[in-house]
C-alpha cells in the first residue's frame, strides 16, 4: 500500500514538474529578460513585456524542443492513467511494463529537448545570463521519470 | 418554443439577450412559465412594455374580464405581478393568461428585432501571394427583405496612410468599380446581391496593397449598421503559422502511439483466433464437439471476444488436465 502511495506520488511529481517547466517561462533568464522556447518576457523600464523570439534562434530545433516538451507531458499524463488502469487490471505476479514504457518515453522525450536546449541555445551568452529554474525543472524531471519507469519495469504486483 | 439562432446574428452589438431563454416554455404550465417569461423579458429592455400587459390581469377569480386591483399590501412591482397570476385558479383566465403571455412574448420578440441594425460580415485577415488574385467576401444580415437598392461600397486605406478611397461601389443593380486610382482595373464585383454576397476580387496584387479593406453594406430601409474590415497582408511566400511544424510533430509521435496500440491488439485478437482453431484441428472429435457448442453463443462485443477466446483457451486446457 505505501509502495503504491509512494509511487504515485512519485509519478505525480513528475508530471507537476514537467508541466511546469513546459509552461513556465524561465529556461533562460538575465537582468532585463526571461525566456523559454515559446516568448520572451522582456523588462522594458519597469514593465515585463512579452515579445516573440528572437529571429535568431535555430528554427528546426526550436521546434524539436517545443515538440517534445510537450509530448513528454503527454505520455507522462498518459502513463498515469495507464498506472492506475493497470493496478485494476494487471494479473498478479506481472510487471507494469506499459506504465514503465509511458514514463520511459516521456523520460526520453524531455532528455531530447532539454539536450538540444542546452547544446543549441544561447551557446555564446553564458556570461550574460543563465538558466532559469524551468530548465533546472526539466532535468529533474528527466531524473524522475527515469527513476519511476525503472520502478515499473521491475515492481511485480502482489 | 425553440429560440431561433436569427436572434443571436441579430442581438449583436445589442446589451441585452433578448428572449433567448424562452426554450421551455410549456403552455401548460401557467404559473411557472409566467415566472420564467417575466424574470427574463425583463432582460431585454422592452420590459416596460411587458408591465402594461401584465397589470391589467386578474389577481384573483372574481375579475373575468381581465380588469382587476391590486391589492394594498403588496407593492407594485414586477415580482408582485407574478404572485398574482400564480395564484388564479380560472381556466378561462388561465387561456387567457397564456394568450398574453404569448402574445407579449411575440411583440416582444419582433418588435425591438425589427428595428435592429444591419450587420455585415467580412474575414478578420486574408493573406495573399504577391502576383496572386484574391477574393475579399462581404455579407450582411438584415431583418428586412433583399431590396432592389440594396448597395455595397468597398473602400481601401493603405497601411501608414490616413486616406480611404472607394474603389468598388454597387448600387441600383450596377457595379462600378475602380478607374482612376490605384486600383485601376484590378477590381472586380464578383459577389451576388440577392444572395447577400458582396465579394470583390483584385487581381494581381502587389506590396503596395497590403492595407484595410471595409464593406459597407445597405439595405433600404435598413440602413444603420457597422461597416466591417479585412485586413490583406501580402506575401512574397506565405509563411507557416507559429506552432504549426511543433503541432505536426506532437500529432505524428500520438498517431504513432494510437497506431502502435491498434496494431498491438489487433494482433492479440488474430492470434487468440488462430491458436483457437489451431487446438481445434489438432485434437479430433471430442475437441471439435466441445468447440461447436462454444461457438454459438460466440459472437459478443469486440473487447469481450479476447477475454472469450483466451478463457475458452483456458477451459479447453483445463479439460484436457482433466482427461
Amino acid at each position: 500500500m505505501l509502495v503504491l502511495v509512494a509511487l504515485s506520488v512519485l509519478h505525480i511529481a513528475a508530471i507537476i514538474l514537467l508541466l511546469v517547466a513546459t509552461i513556465d517561462n524561465a529556461w533562460w533568464v538575465t537582468s532585463t529578460t526571461s525566456t523559454d522556447v515559446w516568448g520572451r518576457w522582456m523588462l522594458t523600464g519597469n514593465k515585463w513585456n512579452l515579445t516573440d523570439l528572437p529571429a535568431g534562434y535555430p528554427e528546426d530545433y526550436l521546434h524539436a524542443v517545443q515538440a517534445t516538451a510537450v509530448l513528454a507531458c503527454i505520455f507522462s499524463i498518459i502513463g498515469l492513467f495507464v498506472f492506475i488502469t493497470q493496478l485494476f487490471t494487471l494479473a498478479n505476479g506481472n510487471r507494469f511494463t506499459i506504465s514503465g514504457v509511458f514514463q520511459i518515453l516521456a523520460c526520453l522525450f524531455i532528455m531530447i529537448a532539454a539536450s538540444i536546449y542546452t547544446d543549441r541555445f544561447h551557446v555564446n551568452e553564458h556570461s550574460i545570463g543563465n538558466y532559469g529554474h524551468s530548465f533546472i525543472l526539466a532535468w529533474i524531471a528527466f531524473a524522475l521519470t527515469f527513476i519511476s519507469s525503472i520502478v515499473y519495469f521491475v515492481l511485480r504486483k502482489k | 418554443m425553440q429560440s431561433n439562432g436569427g436572434w443571436k446574428g441579430g442581438g449583436m452589438g445589442r446589451a441585452g439577450p433578448g428572449m433567448r431563454g424562452v426554450v421551455g416554455y410549456k403552455p401548460g404550465d401557467s404559473g411557472v412559465s409566467v415566472v420564467v417569461l417575466s424574470l427574463l423579458a425583463f432582460c431585454s429592455p422592452s420590459s416596460t412594455l411587458f408591465f402594461f400587459w401584465f397589470f391589467p390581469s386578474p389577481p384573483s377569480s372574481h375579475a373575468p374580464s381581465g380588469v382587476g386591483t391590486l391589492p394594498r399590501q403588496s407593492p407594485v412591482r414586477f415580482a408582485a405581478s407574478v404572485h398574482f397570476l400564480g395564484g388564479s385558479s380560472n381556466r378561462s383566465q388561465k387561456t387567457m393568461l397564456r394568450v398574453l403571455a404569448l402574445a407579449s412574448v411575440v411583440l416582444l420578440g419582433i418588435a425591438p428585432q425589427a428595428s435592429q441594425a444591419i450587420t455585415v460580415y467580412t474575414s478578420w485577415e486574408r493573406h495573399a501571394l504577391v502576383g496572386s488574385d484574391v477574393r475579399l467576401s462581404c455579407t450582411f444580415f438584415s431583418w428586412r427583405f433583399i431590396s432592389d437598392d440594396v448597395s455595397f461600397t468597398w473602400r481601401y486605406r493603405a497601411d501608414g496612410s490616413r486616406d480611404t478611397v472607394s474603389i468598388a461601389h454597387y448600387a441600383g443593380g450596377e457595379a462600378y468599380t475602380d478607374n482612376k486610382g490605384v486600383f485601376k482595373d484590378r477590381v472586380e464585383f464578383v459577389g451576388n446581391p440577392k444572395r447577400r454576397d458582396g465579394s470583390i476580387l483584385i487581381k494581381n496584387l502587389d506590396f503596395s496593397d497590403n492595407g484595410t479593406f471595409t464593406c459597407d453594406a445597405k439595405n433600404p430601409p435598413d440602413i444603420v449598421g457597422r461597416p466591417s474590415s479585412v485586413r490583406l497582408l501580402v506575401f512574397e511566400n506565405l509563411p507557416i503559422q507559429a506552432g504549426v511544424i511543433t503541432g505536426a510533430i506532437i500529432g505524428v509521435v500520438l498517431g504513432l502511439l494510437v497506431l502502435i496500440v491498434v496494431i498491438y491488439y489487433l494482433m492479440r485478437f488474430l492470434v487468440a483466433r488462430r491458436v483457437f482453431s489451431l487446438n481445434v484441428s489438432k485434437h479430433g472429435k471430442k475437441k471439435k464437439e466441445g468447440s461447436q457448442q462454444r461457438q454459438g453463443p460466440a459472437p459478443p462485443a469486440d473487447p469481450s471476444k479476447m477475454k472469450a477466446a483466451a478463457s475458452e483457451k483456458k477451459k479447453q486446457e483445463s479439460r484436457k488436465d482433466k482427461k
